[in-house]
């Protein structure tokens, strides 16, 4: 039993965060209808590039560093800290699918060109009704000359619009497959959403007879994996987002005075910033333990990320919504980073399962303990 | 980092485990002669153990179904009887520690008075030297065990031109020296009372039962305060005592009330706030592992940690509907069998408004995380530099 974190995962985490805090700059985001590319989407990719981070968690064997999620962690806390736009989620979603989805060739074929920078992914998973398990799909998948043919469409895909390569799940035989799609095919429509949090880009897909290749990996043997790992990304950048938060409405309450004295002098902001800072804190540890639970492959670690992921995201959207209360009517503004945070925290509550959908699941997973 | 707890066969735990199996029901002055009251305190009280060998000898007497001393007489063994090690005497340790770790003798605490209870600083209770005495006089509230208690550690003020915070004393007084009254105070639960009101009128209290000197009253009773045990075991509802979310789930899950969907999704929101908490105090242990203090996340944890608790209790008796309103009826199984104080749903249910008041409120914890670990500004004491006689006088008191 140790908690502490080691000093190589401290040197990653300070790595990280020095490269971030001194690359991303949110502030053309801060002007009315800027979406990601005003966010520098492609050029904070290519400086990602140069680090490596492209293939963070693609095996040595193929290429790239081979980091476990507790390490991968130490990384994607300070992305989400920075809100740092780029295509890192889509490229790690597809690497673990076909990490865990993919035959040996299809592996060999793909991972080191990812690792090496040179071929982003997407993972295309959710449907029109925003779920993302089960057998159902707005995809179908048909065989045809040795391949197959998708038709229909995937909704709310992360850096897809950026993609060399998409992985799709679509349903074929009564199940649900993965299928790797070339996104520059003219069967293949991807239309970028106005999706509120501009500091991600999502995207809807339409499929018209467009080609396909099988991965190896039934669902259910490879998406309860990708899934839980995917779940760990956003509860960390959600946790560390959080962190920033605290941060940044801490130092507002110090410096802004009212009636004489700083805001932060006041019991009122004091409790709500020491209900953030606890909140903070339960985020954090539970990230920790889950992404330690994955990356020893654990029998708890479904639970354990299915508890994360509810409880910093929902910590997340309520500090975000206090930090503006905080900053009073400022921070209602376009011009304040406060509601990139605010539209982040709400985006991650939503995405791959809502945190009272995650809540059913660990109930459900106790009363099958009890049965 | 590593979250794996001290496994089952680990050589310490059997160690532990074949001394309880040797000792059946095991008189508690055993169990303090073996050291497994106390175990981080060093020998021969304690073992000097480490932060894990402290998690396996709580796992193991709770295995071997042996009410924790510390329950019993929690005062002594959580709180005070520690500061004899620094700052006792060889006479007081001698004459106190082992009849305190028994739980032969129980201690309370004779810190709040009815001028305020969070502004203990502010104290009336005065000890006035007269030869090999001291003589006390004043009025003690919210007194735990005071109607069980042999020993008494009071603090009151000795010096009353000092400071407030300055001028206190702390001494181990016999509960049954003459002009001491305990008067118990009936809570809202109505059952066993849990707190006194003690009066001390003209009490002869012997010089050597002084704890340390003169004017370290004020520090001597914040460590107090700060040193209690984490109680890690077993993240209870009532200050980590009593029914946890792991048992109300549990029960929720036996009785089918899980399947109402607003009761599941606030079972399952407790139940992962439980889970948080359970590593929130593994972590503290782990800090202590590592050397570090007591973290942040002490003030944060019960800031979480009480209110949880009431929800806890109270998730379990609205489950019950109107049958919760009839006295003694129980939600749902007693964990550890009813034996602790607070192992029943319906005492603790209609105890637990306490336990955002007592150990430091909520709305003090919160200024504290807020000013010691924010850095906001402090709140400031307008008499804390004032002699303390000075703000007695009439004048003063009205202009105030």
């Amino acid at each position: 039993m140790d908690f502490a974190l080691s000093d190589d995962h401290l040197v990653l985490r300070r790595s990280a965060r020095d490269f971030l805090e001194k690359e991303i700059d949110l502030s053309p985001l801060l002007r009315p209808n800027a979406g990601v590319e005003e966010a520098r989407y492609a050029e904070n990719w290519q400086k990602l590039v140069e680090l490596g981070w492209p293939g963070l968690i693609v095996p040595e064997a193929y290429g790239g560093s081979g980091l476990n999620c507790l390490d991968l962690v130490m990384i994607v806390s300070e992305m989400g800290r920075t809100l740092a736009p780029g295509p890192l989620f889509g490229t790690l979603a597809g690497t673990w699918a076909i990490l865990k989805g993919g035959s040996e060739t299809q592996k060999q074929a793909i991972l080191p060109r990812v690792a090496g920078g040179g071929m982003k992914l997407a993972l295309a998973i959710s449907d029109r009704d925003g779920s993302s398990d089960g057998c159902g799909s707005d995809a179908e998948a048909m065989p045809a000359q040795g391949g197959y043919l998708l038709q229909g469409s995937k909704s709310f895909v992360v850096d897809a619009a950026e993609a060399d390569l998409l992985v799709v799940a679509a349903r074929h035989d009564h199940r649900r497959r993965f299928f790797l799609v070339d996104p520059r095919q003219a069967g293949v429509t991807i239309d970028v959403l106005p999706w509120r949090d501009t500091t991600r880009q999502v995207c809807n897909i339409r499929f018209e007879r467009a080609k396909a290749e099988l991965l190896a990996a039934d669902d259910m043997a490879a998406w309860p994996w990708v899934r839980d790992r995917l779940l760990l990304v956003l509860a960390a950048e959600s946790a560390a987002g959080l962190q920033s938060v605290l941060a940044t409405t801490t130092e507002y309450a110090r410096e802004r005075v009212a009636f004489g004295k700083p805001i932060g002098a006041y019991q009122a902001i004091k409790h709500q910033l020491a209900d953030m800072f606890s909140a903070g804190e339960c985020a954090n540890v539970a990230v920790l333990h889950a992404a330690w639970a994955l990356s020893e492959e654990t029998p708890q670690a479904s639970a354990s990320i299915a508890m994360a992921k509810s409880y910093a995201c929902d910590a997340y959207v309520a500090a975000t919504h206090q930090s503006i209360q905080i900053f009073g009517a400022i921070g209602f503004t376009w011009e304040m980073k406060n509601h990139l945070f605010f539209k982040r925290a709400r985006a991650n509550a939503e995405m791959l399962g809502a945190p009272a959908t995650h809540r059913a699941r660990v109930i459900a997973m106790l009363e099958q303990q009890a049965a | 980092m590593n979250f794996d707890l001290p496994p089952d066969d680990d050589p310490r735990r059997l160690e532990v485990r074949a001394w309880f199996a040797a000792h059946p029901k095991p008189k508690y002055r055993a169990m303090a002669e073996a050291g497994y009251v106390v175990p981080h305190w060093p020998r021969p009280w304690g073992l000097a153990a480490d932060a894990e060998l402290q998690l396996i000898v709580d796992e193991e007497i709770k295995r071997a179904g042996v009410l924790a001393p510390n329950l019993v007489n929690p005062v002594a063994i959580n709180n005070c009887a520690q500061s004899l090690l620094t700052h006792g005497t060889k006479a007081q340790q001698g004459r106190f520690l082992l009849p305190a770790l028994a739980a032969e003798e129980i201690w309370c605490m004779l810190f709040s008075e009815p001028s305020g209870g969070s502004d203990l600083g502010a104290l009336r209770t005065t000890a006035r030297k007269e030869g090999d005495h001291y003589i006390v006089r004043g009025h003690k509230i919210w007194t735990s065990l005071a109607h069980k208690s042999k020993i008494g550690v009071l603090v009151a003020r000795t010096d009353p031109h000092a400071p407030k915070h300055a001028g206190l004393s702390q001494f181990l007084i016999d509960m049954d020296s003459p002009g001491i009254t305990v008067r118990p105070i009936i809570d809202m639960s109505g059952e066993e009372n849990e707190y006194n009101e003690v009066f001390l009128d003209e009490v002869k209290v012997p010089a050597d039962r002084l704890l340390g000197k003169e004017g370290e009253g004020w520090a001597l009773s914040m460590s107090q305060l700060q040193t209690e045990r984490v109680a890690l075991s077993k993240p209870g509802a009532i200050w980590g005592a009593g029914p946890s979310a792991r048992e109300l789930v549990q029960g929720l899950i036996a009785t089918g009330a899980t399947k109402d969907p607003l009761v599941r999704d606030e079972a399952a929101k407790l139940y992962i706030e439980g889970e948080i908490l359970r590593l929130l105090a593994y972590r503290s242990f782990s800090d202590r592992m590592n050397a570090k203090g007591a973290g942040p996340e002490a003030a944060a944890r019960k800031v979480i940690a009480a209110p949880h608790g009431q929800r806890v209790v109270d998730l379990a008796k609205r489950c019950q509907g109107m049958a919760g309103l009839v006295r003694g009826t129980e939600a749902l199984p007693q964990p550890n069998n009813g034996r602790g104080t607070y192992d029943n749903w319906d005492y603790a249910f209609w105890f637990s408004p306490a336990v955002t008041l007592g150990v430091g409120t909520q709305e003090i914890l919160k200024n504290v995380i807020a000013e010691r670990v924010l850095g906001l500004p402090r709140e400031k004491d307008p008499t804390a530099k004032t002699p303390w006689s000075e703000l007695q006088k009439p004048q003063l008191k009205a202009a105030s």
